[in-house]
């Protein structure tokens, strides 16, 4: 006796079907989700420039005036964080350099409230990358590897990508010992 | 030799255990059952240490708990007559471990310093690794957990707080090791000195029980530690090499 596959093929045809459908949803659902929840989030797109509470110019400090970019950023060749310049270090040269200019008299104001500055964060990493600073500065790489042209900005923009490619180029091409495992940059 | 290339041919060896030997470090951890009185400290420390959320009764009960590191308590005998031993569960970071050979994204692997890793942002949480491990350490976030405020203060800004969907484990502190290593190299130093990293359970631990060190350095207090005759691996017979050996608790042979 011989079955006939066409009555399985009546149920198995619809079923697959619904199969189908449901493994396509879940995908898209996937990356739907991974797109719209991390991967344009503003602050980590390229292009990122936010107005600041205070017009402060690069371009007229490290450029024009060549300033060090550790004179400000002390704790870039010390800690994993670059840090931020405390309002006491722009008070020290702003007491007496173009104090009649709008912008300088916001920050001293913001000095003489004993207040700080709540500047908007361009440069932001993930929670789960480790960037030390300090091992980049000591190893000689320049800041603008990363940060851009910055002595040319007048408003501050984020420039490289927040992907790990970047990292992992740089570690591969300067064979960085280890460079590339993943405890290397991920906690 | 193409990635996949290089892995079929180099899984053996991967696999083997004491393939680490030939690298930087071995971390390694010894516990003295003997010294463990349970008090519970280094289960604390660990919490602080590494963001590890309080999950709270109801998931508790589910078996939804989050302790990198447990005090596993074992009752022996009857009342009065009753003896109780306390082992300190932690991730063995196994040599051959089982929970690396079955995670479908790499997100667990080895690395060259002989740690398990464990990387959060690949971990995609199909939690296959947990069914495979032997010892029951690793722990699925099922919730975006939360730290009402003031606690979230207290967060440790060097430790990841993980999401939903990610499995976490014990790490060994990696973020100490990692720390140790950048003042070895600001020393000018190639590597990092017997002593320098200790994890926080072995901080803590009042009783000095647990010695952490580098096994490939045979000078380390952890290296003499191990050669110890009580020394032994949890769950030796399922052959995973672990990281952490521990030693026996000597029976005294008194009669009550």
């Amino acid at each position: 006796m011989s079955i006939s596959i066409v009555p399985s093929l009546k149920v198995l045809k619809p079923a697959a079907i619904v199969v189908g459908v449901a493994f396509l949803g879940l995908i898209l659902g996937y990356w739907a989700n991974a797109a719209l929840t991390t991967g344009n989030a503003p602050s980590f797109a390229p292009g990122y420039a936010p107005q600041q509470p205070i017009d402060f110019s690069h371009k007229i400090h490290a450029g024009d005036n060549q300033i060090d970019c550790l004179y400000c950023h002390t704790q870039a060749s010390k800690s994993t964080s670059a840090g931020v310049p405390s309002v006491a270090k722009c008070a020290g040269c702003h007491q007496q350099v173009a104090t009649d200019r709008p912008q300088i008299r916001r920050v001293m104001e913001y000095w003489e409230n004993q207040e700080p500055i709540p500047w908007i964060k361009v440069h932001d990493l993930p929670d789960f990358v480790y960037f030390p600073h300090k091992r980049h500065v000591a190893a000689g790489v320049a800041c603008q590897t990363c940060h851009g042209p910055v002595e040319t900005m007048d408003v501050i923009s984020r420039q490289a990508p927040s992907q790990m490619g970047l990292c992992l180029n740089c570690h591969k091409e300067h064979q960085v010992e280890f460079g590339t495992d993943c405890l290397t940059c991920h906690q | 030799m193409s990635f996949m290339d290089t892995l079929r041919t180099r899984w053996q060896e991967y696999r083997k255990p004491g393939y680490y030997d030939e690298f930087d470090y071995a971390w390694t951890m010894t516990i003295d059952l003997d010294r463990c009185t349970g008090c519970g400290a280094c289960v604390t420390a660990c919490q602080a240490e590494n963001n590890i959320p309080l999950v709270g009764e109801t998931e508790l009960a589910r078996g939804r708990e989050m302790q990198w590191i447990r005090i596993e308590r074992y009752w022996e005998g009857e009342y009065p007559n009753v003896k109780l031993n306390f082992i300190p569960m932690l991730c063995q970071h196994c040599d051959a471990a089982p929970c690396e050979t079955v995670c479908p994204v790499s997100a667990t692997y080895h690395n060259q310093d002989g740690l398990n890793a464990q990387v959060y942002n690949r971990c995609i949480g199909t939690r296959s690794c947990a069914v495979y491990c032997p010892y029951e350490v690793r722990y699925f976030n099922y919730y975006d957990h939360e730290w009402p405020s003031p606690l979230d203060q207290q967060l440790n800004p060097d430790v990841s707080v993980r999401e939903k969907g990610v499995m976490e484990k014990c790490t060994f502190c990696i973020q100490r090791i990692r720390q140790a290593k950048d003042t070895a190299k600001d020393d000018g130093r190639r590597r990092v000195l017997d002593g320098e990293v200790q994890p926080a359970c072995v901080q803590t631990c009042a009783t000095e029980a647990m010695v952490f060190g580098d096994r490939n350095d045979p000078q380390s207090q952890v290296s003499q530690s191990m050669n110890d005759p009580r020394a032994y691996h949890v769950l030796e017979e399922v052959n995973t090499a672990p990281s952490v050996v521990y030693l026996k608790k000597v029976e005294a042979n008194v009669s009550t």
